[in-house]
């Protein structure tokens, strides 16, 4: 199938052609494709190239090929009888995964769709050009207001890297990762293939996206908790009326979905289509990205690696308040419409929730092979120190010394050109 | 918990439970309740939601529950590996761990377990009344539908009594917000006039409770304690937990109708899914600190002292760090993190203290609490746990 070819793939006559290859598969692994498919306008680049890869994969077994790789599942579903659920195949609903999950085969189930995926994956390959050896950062950033505990600061990371003291201060690698020229979003912007979805900034506040030079707001993907407060009161507002009822919120999250909330995004994301579905995307999903500003860093840096495999993810985690009454019986809630006290900052406990979702956010980009070769630096800003993953291909760093933001910026930038 | 607030917890669902009791009498036309059996065992389960061994019973756990591990433990039998093979969903887990069998229902509480719960099991074949069987619960994935089966042998004439005391707090507070006079004010009386609105337009079918079968309006005595004791919690600034409240509710009504099954499930744990690893770990220590306390109230209270088994376990627990679930997050991942949970017998039920390394199965806990009534359960996947004998 010639017009696989990734740079033109997405016109209406490809869709068409994409939708008749999802058809050819068994029916329950139809709604994520076809959901996909219909949103591929807003679909990052990686996800496109993937996307036709895929179903460029499934085209390549002809049909004798592809019944007797999917015989199986589709005897599974004979069992299950879908046929008789309340199934969408146009998309995944919540509906969808309960009856899944529910069925006695839902193990074996799972298996056959993996065996399927793979199989079909291994054909693809040729297809997707996600080059692996492209030179990637993870950064994260506990700033200084946190008050990271030290004595088992690192515990978490086990032996994947090393804890290194900062000399100086700290709080110089952020602006350097910011800084006007020298940034990191001047640097990848040079490449003539970069687009803004190879580097992301996520922050719990502004402190991380409000330092970027205007300059380099258009070469990234920058996304702000704080920033996105009327969005996210509005639709935490819309999110709570559903009733408790499965076929009820399906019908929810479809209205949410395409509700028009244009006059409740920031600034920032003026005529960023592919972004703000990402947002709203990200709010469905739940993982508590409404609730808390550290769990929308972690959520939002997770999607942002698994769906457009940047080549520079620099996420900061920030401070929460301390519950108010009530916050952990109606914890769902906005607390600020809930009670009238004014909010007071938990330190201790942010800190606490910041370590583990700065380690999950690491754990995130090693599931995905682009990131084999990556470098992750965490920086906790209290203490003054950085634990350091480097990749295999990199010299190890042997100094017990402190070592200055300076030199860490350079081992950054020169694997982001590498 | 700040004393004051405590007492004010405890006034309310002491009247609570007042008003459960006063208005069931008036439903049986009676002028005073029956006596509750004084004699024959006494089963509490405490079930918690999803926890991970790794931040329990682990090195790294320990200090996570100082009373479950260092008071409990050692006079315990205690299951280190109690398997979840079912749906990890919370509606679906503890119809499995009351019927004995894996449930494969709707995960929001719609369709009642498919087969007869423990509760009919005991009411059925004892003929006990209907104050005898009662589950009190934090969850709001759960409905009064897992009072009773849809088994027609048994049904809700056999069930359980079921109350949601956080649904409440829950009601009253959130439809406040939405009308959105509370962040307008802090004029108490606004606030006060605000939550009678709520609680007058409330009774126990809107609550989603099924207090014997009945739904009464609430009581005015328990409807005005309750209104004193929500304005103070929204008046100030400490944290009050869901647990806390089913907690002294269900102190209340073991006070009250001493019932001889006793199911209570806390969920304060589960503020993981919204991303909170701290909060998770403040709902595993009220945890801990609460089932230390149900234990010296077993051994204080007359009608339980000397005769009680208590058996505590988690609903699952949590998925792995790295999953593509987003770790403890969630609880979905078909893997030993998610699946494997543990259980602690503590009591009448535990002979002899000790760590019992065989795997058992969430499906066991239904026969073995009949074998300690001596019920037979003949149509159960689970099996009685011989550690645990009348």
């Amino acid at each position: 199938m010639n017009h696989r070819n990734s740079n033109r793939a997405g016109g209406a006559q490809d869709l068409a052609v994409y939708r008749k290859s999802i058809a050819r598969l068994p029916l329950t692994l139809r709604p994520s494709l076809n959901q996909q498919l219909a949103q591929w306008e807003t679909l990052f680049p990686f996800e496109q190239k993937h996307l036709a890869g895929f179903l460029a994969g499934i085209d390549s077994f002809n049909s004798s090929a592809l019944d007797a790789l999917t015989a199986k599942l589709r005897a599974l579903e004979v069992k299950m009888d879908v046929n008789h659920w309340s199934f969408s195949e146009t998309g995944d609903t919540l509906e969808n995964a309960g009856q899944l999950a529910r069925s006695s085969y839902f193990v074996e189930w799972r298996q056959e769709v993996q065996t399927i995926f793979n199989a079909i994956d291994a054909r693809a390959t040729g297809a997707v050009q996600t080059n692996p050896a492209h030179g990637r950062v993870i950064l994260l950033f506990l700033p200084e207001n946190l008050p990271v505990r030290s004595p088992d600061t690192w515990k978490r990371w086990g032996t994947s890297g090393r804890e290194i003291k900062i000399a100086g201060d700290a709080r110089d690698l952020r602006a350097l990762v910011n800084g006007g020229q020298s940034g990191v979003c001047n640097l990848l912007a040079q490449d003539d293939t970069h687009n803004n979805a190879d580097i992301w900034f996520v922050d719990a506040d502004e402190s991380l996206t409000g330092a970027l030079p205007p300059t380099a707001l258009p070469a990234a993907s920058c996304l702000s908790y704080s920033a996105l407060k009327p969005l996210r009161d509005e639709f935490l507002q819309e999110l709570n009326r559903i009733p408790k009822d499965m076929s009820a919120a399906d019908q929810t999250v479809t209205t949410l979905r395409q509700a028009d909330w244009k006059r409740w995004w920031p600034a920032q994301l003026a005529g960023q289509e592919r972004l703000r579905n990402f947002v709203v995307n990200l709010f469905l999903s739940g993982n508590g990205a409404l609730i808390f500003s550290n769990a929308f860093v972690e959520w939002a840096a997770s999607e942002a690696l698994r769906r457009a495999r940047p080549r520079a993810m620099v996420a900061c985690f920030g401070m929460r308040s301390k519950p108010k009454p009530f916050t952990s019986i109606a914890i769902f809630e906005n607390q600020q419409r809930i009670s009238p006290e004014p909010d007071v900052d938990d330190p201790e406990n942010s800190a606490i929730d910041a370590m583990i979702l700065a380690h999950y956010i690491w754990l995130a980009a090693c599931r995905y092979t682009e990131y084999e070769q990556a470098l992750c630096v965490c920086v906790c800003e209290h203490l003054n120190t950085a634990y350091i993953v480097t990749p295999p291909d990199m010299k190890p760093i042997a100094s017990a010394e402190p070592v200055t933001s300076e030199t860490i910026y350079s081992w950054i930038t020169a694997r982001l050109t590498s | 918990m700040e004393s004051t607030r405590r007492n004010l917890l405890k006034a309310a669902a002491m009247l609570l439970v007042d008003g459960l009791a006063s208005s069931r009498a008036r439903a049986l036309g009676i002028t005073r309740l029956p006596d509750a059996p004084m004699d024959g065992p006494k089963v509490i389960v405490l079930t918690c939601g999803g926890i991970r061994a790794a931040e329990t019973f682990h090195e790294d756990g320990f200090r996570n529950i100082p009373h479950l591990y260092g008071d409990l433990l050692p006079h315990s039998v205690f299951y280190p590996v109690v398997r979840n093979n079912g749906v990890t969903s919370h509606y679906n887990t503890i119809s499995s761990i009351l019927t004995g069998n894996w449930q494969r229902v709707d995960d929001w509480g719609k369709t009642p377990p498919a087969s007869p719960t423990i509760f009919e099991y005991l009411r059925k074949r004892l003929q006990t009344p209907a104050d005898d069987a009662w589950l009190i619960s934090s969850n709001k994935a759960l409905t009064s539908q897992i009072a009773a089966s849809s088994d027609r042998a048994y049904g809700p004439r056999y069930g359980a009594n079921v109350v949601f005391p956080k649904q409440l707090l829950i009601d009253a507070v959130v439809s406040a917000a939405t009308h959105g006079r509370v962040a307008q004010t802090t004029d108490r009386t606004a606030m006060q006039s605000e939550i009678k609105t709520i609680l007058d337009s409330n009774n126990y079918e809107g609550l989603g409770w099924s207090a014997s079968g009945e739904t009464s309006n609430l009581g005015s005595e328990m409807h005005s304690s309750l209104l004193r004791a929500i304005e103070d919690l929204v008046r100030t600034n400490a944290p009050v937990t869901g647990d806390e409240f089913t907690f002294l509710v269900s102190v209340e009504v073991m006070h009250r109708f001493a019932p001889s099954l006793l199911v209570i499930n806390f969920s304060d744990v589960e503020a993981a899914h919204f991303g909170s690893y701290s909060l998770h770990l403040a709902g595993i220590r009220t945890l801990d600190r609460l089932a230390f306390e149900l234990w010296n109230e077993v051994q204080t209270n007359p009608g339980y002292r000397g005769r009680t088994t208590l058996l505590i376990l988690p609903e699952f627990g949590r998925d792995l760090d790295g999953s593509n679930t987003n770790g403890f997050f969630n609880h979905r991942q078909d893997h030993d993190s998610t699946r494997t949970a543990w259980m602690m017998c503590l009591g009448q039920g535990a002979k002899a203290a000790g760590v019992i390394g065989r795997p058992v199965q969430h499906i066991d806990v239904c026969p073995t609490i009949a074998s300690l009534f001596g019920v037979s359960t003949p149509d159960v996947l689970g099996k009685s746990l011989a550690e645990i004998r009348a």
